[in-house]
């Protein structure tokens, strides 16, 4: 029985949504795929603060997920950082099982981040993507007219943007399908709004495989 | 009863607070009255968009304490509206001086629960403490184990309490993260469906200047006893009323409830774990495991704690010889010293001829999830129980013995 934990690590409020709609599409398109998934955010991290680490999960199983009540996910198989700096002062690969995957938003090479993954021999593959750059974001702390619709805590899921993935989560997700497989990029790509951004980091993703070995 | 495609198409997939604040919507609630407390916020603030999107049409009142909340909601009810609040842990205990005149003045204020441990060390977790703690407060009580369910608990609910020979209060109660944060299939009714099961509520009496009338006047002693004895037989008469509206629900929803509890597994079991709430989502798999390797082991979950149903609990938990209470509650210093179901399930058991030990397992507690192995060591102990004939520890609190 195939089982896939997914973990994203992203900002609190200022990149909330990303998350969210990383794990929440991600989870849709399995069970479109007629496999079981969930779809859930970090429940102690909630409400999230603004730029506080928060975390979002994703569990998609052949079988039945029997472990539907687990507040963490506490293997992950891949892991997406939302925003490149996360990349220090978390240890977000705690519990990946050798054989992972990291996908990072950021305009470095694999080559230079890979200095700062705290236990990456657990890696198969580590991915960046320059999500931001692809997605044309213009980091909301400029966009000072909408600062104030957006700053919106996600408890209750108060979203004025109800379109999925309409920014950075577009090429994350991407990233994610394309170098896991684990939806089918058929199945994914109708929910994506930002499909420019999403297409683009499919040509675009930076990808160091990895020799994993058990720690 | 509605076709396949059609079903599907109304079901979406919302955690237990969106389906909460659905089924206000589908109530067609007057008015809210709402303060912020996780992992209740989630619902106030789905309720807040929808009236904000004119998807509902209430009074959105934002009360500066759960006191207020309550205040607000028996105010509110008194002058005839249909009321919708709700909180968790602490903040329940905040309003508790409103639960008694609420369900004394027979005002049928329906409140969600969603819930959460007390302080200390103010954990988010569910432990249902906070709205156990408020059981005898002459309010509907029973939990959900999803989103679902918590949805036509709720529905439920207001029929019962809004029913004439009723009038009582409900708390509607889900499990903080396991119902309230975790999402599942929910299948949203037409509102034809709605609108013939929960008619337009009519209190008999509401506070109206062109007909005064006096509710809650200080009263003399000797005055008190018939209000008491009157709100208690509500309670016990409610109960036909209960599994009326239960019948009634399956009819119209195509989904049937047992009004009072769900057997699991339990055709031929020995031991039996009885529970409320969420962790019988985990109980059924550790349960069917359990059953592959063969042991027979079943369980029973309550749906309604008040009115409890003494005489069903009786019948149903005489059939077997080990009962396993698993609490997620704190009755500390009680009789069983470690939660307070313990005692209501030995005490509907004492005039049975056929008596099974009742062991309690403190599990579950600050909200931990009750995980498989958990399960299976709850069970052995209950075997081990069965084996011996005799009860040397009573109370067990999973996770702190070998």
């Amino acid at each position: 029985m195939s089982y896939t934990e997914l973990t994203v690590w992203t900002r609190g409020i200022i990149m909330d949504k990303e998350g969210r709609d990383i794990v929440n599409s991600i989870s849709a398109s399995a069970r479109l795929e007629g496999k079981y998934a969930q779809a859930m955010e970090n429940y102690v991290d909630n409400p999230d603060r603004t730029n506080c680490p928060t975390r979002k999960y994703c569990r998609v199983s052949d079988g039945v997920i029997e472990n539907a009540l687990t507040y963490e996910n506490e293997q992950p198989n891949i892991v997406v950082l939302v925003e490149g700096t996360m990349v220090k002062g978390w240890d977000y690969m705690r519990g990946m099982p050798p054989g992972g995957t990291l996908v990072i938003n950021t305009h470095y090479t694999p080559e230079y981040m890979i200095r700062f993954v705290p236990g990456a021999e657990r890696l198969a593959q580590l991915v960046c993507v320059d999500a931001a750059h692809l997605a044309d974001h213009k980091w909301l702390y400029y966009r000072l007219g909408e600062l104030g619709l957006d700053r919106l805590s996600t408890e209750g899921a108060a979203e004025r943007n109800k379109s999925v993935a309409p920014d950075i989560a577009a090429p994350l997700i991407a990233a994610v399908v394309k170098t896991t497989g684990i939806v089918k990029m058929e199945t994914i790509e109708p929910m994506i709004a930002n499909k420019k951004a999403f297409e683009m980091a499919l040509h675009e993703l930076h990808v160091m495989s990895l020799n994993p070995v058990a720690v | 009863m509605a076709m396949l495609a059609d079903v599907k198409k109304r079901t979406v997939r919302i955690n237990g607070c969106v389906a909460s604040a659905q089924a206000a919507k589908y109530a067609d609630v007057d008015v809210i009255a709402a303060y912020p407390i996780r992992p209740y916020t989630a619902t106030m603030m789905a309720l807040a968009q929808m009236v904000a999107n004119g998807e509902l049409d209430a009074e959105y009142i934002v009360a500066d304490s759960e006191h207020s909340q309550l205040s607000i909601a028996h105010g509110a009810a008194s002058s005839g509206a249909r009321v919708f609040t709700g909180s968790s842990g602490v903040g329940v205990q905040f309003a508790y001086e409103l639960y008694s005149p609420i369900s004394g003045s027979r005002m049928p204020v329906q409140m969600m629960i969603a819930d959460r441990t007390l302080d200390p060390p103010g954990d988010f977790g569910s432990e249902h403490t906070d709205a156990l703690s408020t059981r005898d407060m002459g309010w509907l009580m029973g939990w959900s184990c999803d989103a679902q369910e918590a949805f036509d608990n709720h529905l439920i609910a207001y029929r019962i309490g809004e029913d004439p020979r009723v009038l009582l209060p409900q708390m509607v109660c889900q499990d903080g993260f396991f119902v309230s944060h975790i999402t599942g299939d929910v299948e949203l009714p037409d509102t034809g469906q709605v609108k013939e099961f929960l008619p337009p509520y009519k209190h008999p009496y509401p506070l109206d200047p062109r007909h005064p009338v006096s509710h809650g006047p200080q009263i003399m002693p000797e005055q008190g006893p018939p209000l008491q004895l009157e709100r208690a037989r509500a309670m016990e008469e409610s109960m036909a009323v209960i599994e009326e509206v239960h019948d009634e629900f399956a009819k119209i929803f195509g989904r049937r409830y047992d009004p009072w509890i769900e057997e699991f597994m339990t055709d031929d079991a020995e031991v039996v774990f009885f529970l409320q709430g969420a962790h019988a989502v985990t109980a059924r798999y550790a349960i069917q495991h359990m059953r592959d390797r063969g042991l027979k082991v079943g369980m029973v979950r309550l749906r309604t704690i008040r009115p409890y149903p003494t005489d069903r609990v009786k019948d149903v938990l005489s059939k077997f010889k080990v009962v396993g209470v698993i609490e997620t509650n704190m009755g500390i210093g009680g009789v069983s010293s470690g939660g307070v179901l313990y005692a209501e399930v030995v005490a509907a058991l004492y005039e049975s001829q056929k008596r099974p030990l009742v062991l309690s397992f403190m599990a579950g507690m600050g909200g931990e999830a009750i995980v498989l192995k958990e399960f299976y060591w709850m069970t052995e102990k209950m075997m081990d129980v069965q084996k011996r004939g005799k009860i040397e520890k009573r109370t067990h609190w999973v996770g702190f013995e070998e």
